[in-house]
């Protein structure tokens, strides 16, 4: 056997040492040629990019990195040309399961003992928290927050920028938790009146008095206690959106007063002798049935009829489950990330009992689920003993005391199996011991609507 | 059948989101009938997805391409072929051959990414490196 020469054998164990120590930084780090090809590659910077070290290496950087600068202002090439290092620069980058990453980039040139140019270097920090927590804190979601890849949600993608551009007031009626107060800031952003406020207010929360304080302020003297003018959410939101949400939940009175704000487009504030004219676009939701409402009487039909120009219907998640792992992943790498976690994900009994699950609480109560297995799960996968207990027992579609035919039996078996195995047919068909064909032809033969 | 590719110089531009460029063919079964550069008028999902529904464009290949932004154009019917790199010629000649699929023309780290034969991505349970 060739033996290596001690000088070989040093320069092999320095280029050991040398990814050992890069492996070690939390940042991601990958150094270039002249060329612009990866000559190394440390950890870090394949968890975030999710490209192996094997597959970067040699690979021109752009190809790897996936930048939004990479082909119009690339940060290596600046250096290289100036000489001069890049601090800590926010760029977008997409990893290779097509996810957006924020990350703060650094750059500067590599030299030899004697000054020779080798290349650059370049490292780079994932900065989702950051971005996520600023979101949450300014609420600047846009359609890109809203995860999924339901049929339903996605047709709804498609007119958004004609409902956002209209200006005309829409009704978004979805189940709680299932993100109307998303859809709505989204149609804000996407608006002319973007760069407007955006408010809320939730009517379910106040009683009558105060809600027409609210929406509409008062005068320094309108009541005992109000010393000073106060702007209600009207006046905040002028020239932007006004999101009423459970708008469902108002008395009679306010209903009429309500009509005649969006009708004449004016409101007095409590105490004010002239009314205001207002430029607000209004975005009401409800998690009711606003038409039902108002066919028994509990809602003023002209009301209704005034606020729905638009109606967008929110699928409660039972009804989008394909979007169930999309949603886990995105809880988990937010949670990761706020709890300095390393949770990879979810074992495939726990993701079975979550696909099971018919979450009335929506996206709430999913995201509530994960972040109550972060508490209990240390590291790893989220296993089934991780999980409430709550969501282990199914309630059933329909009465068990309730003769259902063999067939209707037999479809919703089915369907429960599909469910439970993610939709995969192959493993239903498995689990259930009969042929892929024979699932097949059931599934069609059941009428079963499979997510695309 | 229009067909787009999303370019830089005389590539495929490796981030759709952020590219600037649209090369369209027009190809029919006698092939490559007519093409266009266009200019992509915005980076905003919906209104990027929109242009390219106007420009009639049903398969769109392209380099990497975020989930919303892959989510709104196929919203629109468009066939998205993500991913890919390379020469535009060569992956022009490709995708008439139907060898787009072929290793050479994935991004680093997202060989088996779209094409339909991405599934079991964002399990969370799975990723493409380890």
């Amino acid at each position: 056997m060739k033996r290596k020469t001690p000088a070989k054998q040093k320069e092999v164990n320095s280029s050991d040492e040398q990814n050992i120590i890069l492996d070690s930084i939390a940042d991601g780090v990958f150094t270039v040629d002249k060329d612009w090809r990866i000559t190394s590659f440390n950890r870090a910077a394949e968890e975030i990019t999710r490209v192996s070290r094997r597959e970067a290496v040699g690979q021109l950087c752009k190809d790897v990195l996936k930048a939004d600068v990479c082909e119009s202002n690339c940060c290596l090439r600046t250096t290289m040309k100036t000489g001069k290092p890049i601090v800590n620069k926010k760029v977008h980058i997409i990893d290779a399961q097509g996810k957006k990453i924020p990350i703060s980039i650094s750059t500067a040139l590599l030299r030899d003992s004697k000054g020779k140019l080798l290349g650059a270097v370049e490292t780079f920090r994932d900065i989702s928290v950051e971005e996520d927590l600023r979101k949450a804190i300014h609420a600047k979601y846009s359609f890109e927050d809203i995860i999924s890849k339901n049929h339903r949600i996605l047709q709804l993608f498609d007119i958004l920028p004609d409902i956002a551009a209209s200006g005309s007031t829409v009704l978004i009626e979805g189940e709680s938790g299932t993100g109307k107060e998303l859809f709505a800031r989204a149609i804000h952003n996407l608006s002319p009146r973007k760069k407007h406020p955006f408010v809320a207010v939730n009517c379910s929360a106040l009683p009558d008095t105060l809600l027409e304080s609210e929406l509409f302020g008062y005068k320094a003297g309108a009541f005992t206690d109000a010393r000073k003018d106060k702007p209600g959410r009207f006046r905040l939101a002028e020239n932007g959106t006004l999101l009423i949400d459970e708008i469902g939940e108002i008395t009679p009175a306010m209903q009429v007063k309500l009509l005649r704000v969006l009708q004449e487009k004016t409101y007095e504030p409590l105490g004010a002798t002239e009314s205001i004219e207002h430029n607000v676009r209004i975005i009401a939701a409800t998690n009711k049935d606003l038409d039902m409402l108002a066919r028994e009487g509990h809602f003023r039909e002209d009301l209704y009829y005034r606020i729905y120009v638009f109606k967008i219907s929110l699928p409660p998640l039972r009804e989008r489950m394909e979007d169930i792992p999309l949603l886990i992943d995105h809880f988990i790498t937010r949670f990761n990330a706020m709890q300095k976690k390393n949770i990879q994900g979810v074992s495939e009994e726990a993701m079975s009992i979550l696909m099971s699950y018919n979450y009335p609480g929506n996206i709430r109560e999913l995201a509530n689920i994960i972040e109550y297995a972060f508490i209990l799960c240390k590291g790893g996968l989220i296993e089934k003993k991780h999980l409430p207990e709550n969501i282990f027992f199914l309630k059933p579609d329909h009465d068990e005391n309730e003769i259902v035919s063999l067939r209707d039996a037999e479809a919703g078996y089915l369907l429960k199996a599909l469910k439970q195995n993610n939709w995969d047919r192959l493993k239903t068909a498995r689990q259930l011991g009969m042929h892929k064909s024979t699932l097949y032809r059931k599934i069609k033969s059941f009428g079963i609507k499979l997510p695309s | 059948m229009k067909v787009a590719i999303s370019v830089f110089k005389d590539s495929v531009s490796t981030v759709f989101d952020a590219s600037q460029h649209l090369l369209v063919l027009e190809i029919n079964g006698a092939g490559e009938q007519k093409r266009a550069m266009v200019k992509l008028k915005t980076i905003d999902p919906i209104r990027r997805a929109s242009q390219l529904s106007e420009e009639g464009v049903n398969v769109l290949i392209c380099g990497a391409i975020s989930m919303p932004m892959q989510a709104a154009i196929s919203a629109r019917s468009i066939f998205v072929y993500p991913f890919v790199r390379g020469k535009v010629e060569d992956v022009i000649s490709a995708y008439q051959d139907g060898k787009l699929g072929q290793a050479v023309y994935a991004l680093p780290g997202c060989r088996g990414r779209g094409h339909g034969r991405g599934r079991g991505r964002n399990r969370g349970t799975h990723c493409s490196w380890r």
